[in-house]
């Protein structure tokens, strides 16, 4: 009896044991339940709350043809020497005069880099002082998260007037560990908010920089043209809201041949983006096309223009026509080309040389005497082209060889109609080229002519 | 101005530094309560700025956020002492929630860097139907009692709706390439362990 009775406590004993543990096993189940169905909950709301695709906006220009004479003027921006100083863009402000960012330190890469601005005032045809916008610490303490160097600004002004500055920083390794960090301006310039860090990739954020000239979606989100550089090298169109957050992105490209996308808008709905090609033949500008706004993209092929693994930029008209400034080469950076395209991108023409030292001296002594008539040519006001020589020889001489470099060019067109060019001067100097529409017709005939005659 | 999505990126890598010192076998072998203070010592004092910036800052400026599956994996490591574990997590589930990192790890990052014209990552931007796919995986997770990880997805996707990162990618808050690594060497040491035990004579096998 008492042997049974002690069983039959055992017993309950263990039912009770494998109750509370089935008891507690269903309250764990319905809790993660409930958390998976918030999480879910909330989730489906954001996705509900993502904007749909929109389409691309047009910028209009208030130029009309003939109110314009045929001008071109140069500058040159930067003004500080024996710095190297590259990769500079432009943005139209609010009252119409143009704001430049470019990056300048000791070398590209170096802890002192830093992202420095100059206005510029059409009407009194000058830009004033330089002044520093961002630097490596501030960055870094902004951001809380070490970063090492800094390069590649570009701008652009949001349908609200805030002035956007996207940049580049780098925490591990070299370019192709870069992300792209942004800050906001509601001044034109003046003053800037602090930085934030835009996430791109997956792979602890790195390889995404800028180059490319950011543009407007008819919803009033901006749209950013992208590449990769760490073990791909391919384009990609980031779509980006007014509170600086990604809510899209779009492959340009892939493989590891292309870099710094340029987009040219023809119509809300139709793109043709122009990319760098880097490495081997063929030479050429590579280019993709969309007619859905972005939403599908061709297949990349190489265009006619030639291409040594550098940068383009281009702008298109009202009318259609496009115009790209490229070094039009398949080696160096020693030219600098503007080319015309009347049929939508499917054939360009070299209308203008706006540079062109191939086949030029390269040992040092004869280097400096070309390189001072350069920049005095550039800018007549200059009273020491020999100071601008020895900075272009500091960035662009090795040994008792040196070498021309114009690159890197940032052309925009503005809503008075004309355009604004800059672009790096062999590596020391950031020059200005302005041009009316009156000018780029009358080049455009020239170049006609000359196909004519030949 | 310290953003509120510092103070999360922040936050996490500080857990993956102190989680790290716990693995020193000189801190496991301290007595419980001991190891507690000292852990917790160590994570407020790399929060703390140290010539400017907090030593977690250096470390974020390389690794970037860590992903909520790797804070779950580092937080279960961490509280290991103290709680039992079994409850969310046997062998079963923490082998099945690898190889599930490990197989979307090594399609997501090469497609994601450029291999082929399909980006993945875009996905990430609230997809809806990549949000309702990784439901119905919850779901399956959780009818099977694979707790741990219907509740890694479940807390990187309310993480990623209330904004607890900087990234509005859904990606970053499920997998990042630290947990992808330790996902992967796991899963190939344990095949090459079951190759190597099915080769072995059958009276010596374990």
């Amino acid at each position: 009896m008492r042997r049974y009775i002690c069983k039959r406590i055992i017993q309950d004993y263990t039912i009770e044991n494998e109750l509370a543990l089935m008891f507690k096993s269903t309250v764990r189940q319905l809790l993660i339940l409930c958390i998976v169905l918030i999480a879910f909950g909330a989730a489906f709301y954001k996705v509900t709350q993502r904007p749909s695709s929109a389409l691309f906006k047009l910028v209009g220009t208030a130029y009309k043809a003939g109110n314009v004479v045929p001008d071109i003027r140069t500058h040159f921006v930067s003004t500080q020497q024996n710095t190297s100083t590259h990769a500079a863009s432009l943005v139209e402000l609010s009252d119409g005069r143009i704001r430049a960012f470019w990056f300048a330190g000791s070398r590209e890469g170096a802890e002192d880099v830093v992202i420095r601005s100059a206005v510029f005032d059409p009407a009194k045809d000058i830009w004033g002082a330089e002044q520093n916008i961002v630097n490596r610490e501030g960055t870094q303490r902004s951001l809380l998260r070490y970063v090492k160097k800094l390069g590649n600004p570009v701008a652009l002004r949001a349908s609200d007037g805030t002035l956007w500055l996207f940049y580049v920083t780098v925490s591990l390794g070299g370019w192709a560990g870069s992300s792209i960090t942004t800050i906001t301006s509601t001044d034109d310039g003046a003053t800037w908010s602090s930085p934030q860090r835009l996430i791109t990739s997956p792979f602890i954020n790195i390889s995404t920089l800028v180059k490319g000239t950011p543009f407007l979606y008819g919803d009033g989100s901006m749209g950013l043209p992208v590449y990769h550089e760490f073990l791909g090298k391919f384009g990609e169109l980031l779509r980006i809201d007014s509170s600086g957050k990604i809510i899209d992105k779009h492959r340009l490209s892939s493989g590891k041949s292309t870099l710094q996308p340029v987009i040219l808008i023809k119509n809300p709905q139709q793109a043709l983006v122009l990319m760098r090609r880097s490495g081997n033949s063929p030479k050429r500008v590579i280019a993709t096309t969309t007619d859905d706004a972005g939403q599908h993209w061709s297949a990349p092929i190489p265009i006619t223009l030639a291409n040594p693994d550098a940068a383009i930029s281009g702008a298109v008209l009202p009318d259609g026509r496009m115009v790209t400034v490229l070094n039009d080469l398949e080696f160096g950076r020693d030219a600098l080309s503007l080319a015309v395209s009347a049929d939508g991108g499917a054939s360009w023409k070299t209308i203008y040389q706006l540079e062109d030292k191939r086949g030029q001296p390269t040992d040092i002594s004869r280097y400096s005497q070309v390189a001072g008539e350069s920049a005095q040519a550039t800018d007549a006001n200059i009273t020491d082209a020999k100071a601008y020589a020895k900075s272009a020889q500091r960035n662009k001489c090795e040994a008792e060889s040196c070498s021309f470099e114009f690159s890197y060019p940032y052309l925009i067109q503005t809503q008075s109609g004309n355009f604004h060019l800059v672009y790096t001067w062999n590596r020391s100097f950031i020059k200005h080229v302005q041009f009316t529409p009156a000018w780029l017709d009358q080049q455009m005939e020239k170049a006609a002519k000359e196909t004519k005659t030949k | 101005m310290i953003h509120f999505t510092d103070i999360t990126g922040l936050a996490g890598v500080a857990s993956a530094i102190t989680t790290t010192l716990l693995t020193l076998p000189a801190i496991a072998r301290l007595f419980k309560p001991y190891r507690a203070i000292l852990l917790g010592a160590v994570f407020v004092l790399v929060l703390i700025p140290f010539a400017g910036m907090p030593v977690a800052a250096y470390l974020r400026g390389v690794t970037g956020d860590l992903s909520i599956t790797t804070l779950v994996l580092l937080w279960c490591a961490l509280l290991k002492p103290w709680l039992d574990s079994s409850m969310l997590s046997d062998t079963r589930t923490s082998y099945t929630l690898l190889t599930l990192v490990a197989l979307t790890a090594l399609a997501l990052y090469p497609m994601a860097l450029g291999v082929g014209a399909f980006d993945p990552y875009r996905l990430g931007y609230g997809d809806p139907l990549f949000v309702s796919v990784l439901l119905l995986i919850t779901l399956v997770a959780w009818s099977w009692k694979y707790t741990l990880i219907a509740l890694c997805i479940a807390l990187a996707t309310l993480a990623w709706s209330i904004n607890w990162y900087e990234s509005g990618n859904l990606w970053d808050y499920m997998l990042d390439p630290f947990v992808s690594i330790y996902a992967l060497a796991a899963v190939m040491i344990d095949a090459l362990k079951a190759i190597l035990q099915r080769g072995r004579p059958r009276h010596l096998q374990g």
